[in-house]
């Protein structure tokens, strides 16, 4: 029998508390702070009040804890790596605009 | 379950020093490692290299693994009864042939006799789920069917066929990722189960190409429809659409139909642009041609005017 998945969330529409985002990336607190002291992950909006994560952050967290289990990386080094990997990212969605646009016999 | 040869899944020979392994599993993670390869079956790949690296750092999972013996890589096999007594940390069931090799290794005692097994949360689960510009528009289900290590009754580990449906809601696109929390792999002693995550691309399609929710479509033109201006029938995920080409309409202009790409999951809908080409018949008839040369005698027109200018300067 198939069972009826119900719950399903886009990435895009998480808004996460810290406990929350350490929870869902494998990621412990204090290495998600740290890589907040880099900048590599960022709380949504004004610090004001109890902080609060989106998509942006939870793919970060994701990522960075994938890249310090397999490659045992130190959290400045994770940090380094996510910077890059954001510009590949943004670099990969500017070449595929570009070639959408881009006429198919002309490809 | 079938025989697995880690060593040379890290290019090495059986007696290989730790040191070896080590550096054997650094270089092909870099190289096939999913977050930051762009080798085609790098997420394949890299899942190998992992597995057989868990296994073989560890030094009791490695003696383990040795004492399997070797066999053809593939090869269907049974541990004998005596290597699960003494090596085995979670009893298996013999006859499940969905078992995998890594499962067993996974459940092994080693590095975790450190201290009393904590609970753990389940592993997460990522799931491609490649679907068509149409379903993307409209909304979808899909079927996944995934294969799940979990413990039975008897506390025997087995791997578990799970056969789901969800719903992509309308508005996925390309990259775009679902969650589903608590449908992974079932946490470990009383943790948390792990989720399911649904990686959505999309399929290429005969006409649309997709940037986000833009879509783009190339609009072939005729020479005369394009000088003219013309009014025609496009198609779009939602329908055929009427289109005003206006006169004068040069190749490579983009006609922009708002709110005719794909929606966005919240609200709002992405563009759809027609990028003209002028197209020419690859076979002309007599009268065609007779018009060309007409048309090619009675005009002034110039493509070429900035040549000469241009030219100039450069002289």
């Amino acid at each position: 029998m198939r069972v009826e998945l119900n719950e399903v969330i886009w990435i895009e529409q998480h808004v996460l508390s810290l406990a929350e985002l350490a929870e869902i990336s494998h990621l412990p607190a204090p290495v998600l702070e740290e890589l907040m002291d880099c900048g590599a992950i960022e709380p949504m909006g004004p610090a004001t009040g109890e902080l609060r994560f989106g998509p942006a952050a939870l793919k970060a967290a994701r990522i960075a804890s994938r890249l310090r289990a397999d490659f045992e990386l130190e959290t400045q080094a994770v940090a380094v790596v996510l910077g890059l990997l954001d510009r590949v990212d943004e670099l990969h969605a500017q070449l595929r605009a570009l070639q959408a646009r881009q006429p198919r016999s002309h490809r | 379950m079938k025989y697995k040869d880690y060593y040379s899944a890290l290019g090495l020979e059986r007696g290989a020093t730790d040191d070896q392994i080590k550096k054997a599993y650094r270089r092909l993670a870099r190289k096939y490692h999913p977050d930051v390869s762009k080798e085609p079956d790098a997420e394949a790949k890299f899942k190998e290299i992992a597995e057989a690296y868990q296994t073989l750092k560890d030094p009791e999972k490695r003696a383990a693994y040795d004492q399997l013996g070797t066999h053809p890589p593939g090869e269907e096999f049974q541990p004998p009864p005596s290597w699960q007594q003494q090596y085995s940390g979670a009893p298996f069931s013999a006859e499940d042939l969905n078992l995998d090799l890594s499962d067993l290794f996974a459940h092994l005692r080693g590095e975790s006799r450190r201290g009393p097994r904590g609970a753990m949360r389940g592993r997460d689960f990522e799931v491609a789920v490649p679907i068509t510009i149409d379903e993307a528009y409209h909304g979808t289900q899909v079927e996944l069917d995934l294969n799940m290590p979990e413990y039975d009754e008897q506390g025997q580990l087995r791997r578990v066929p799970h056969a789901f449906t969800a719903r992509v809601p309308k508005g996925a696109t390309d990259g775009q990722r679902l969650r589903v929390p608590g449908k992974g792999g079932k946490g470990i002693n009383g943790g948390p189960d792990g989720d399911l995550y649904l990686n959505i691309s999309l399929r290429p399609h005969p006409l649309y190409r997709a940037s986000g929710h833009d879509l783009y479509l190339d609009l072939p033109l005729a020479p005369w429809e394009a000088a003219l201006g013309t009014s025609i029938e496009v198609p779009s995920p939602g329908g055929m659409l009427r289109l005003k080409v206006p006169a004068g309409t040069q190749a490579a202009r983009q006609l922009r139909l708002p709110g005719r790409g794909l929606p966005k999951p919240r609200e709002g809908q992405g563009d759809l642009y027609a990028i003209v080409q002028i197209v020419l018949p690859s076979v002309i008839t007599e009268p065609e041609r007779a018009l060309y040369q007409q048309l090619a005698a009675a005009s002034a027109f110039d493509p070429r005017a900035h040549f000469a200018s241009e030219a100039g300067h450069a002289r």
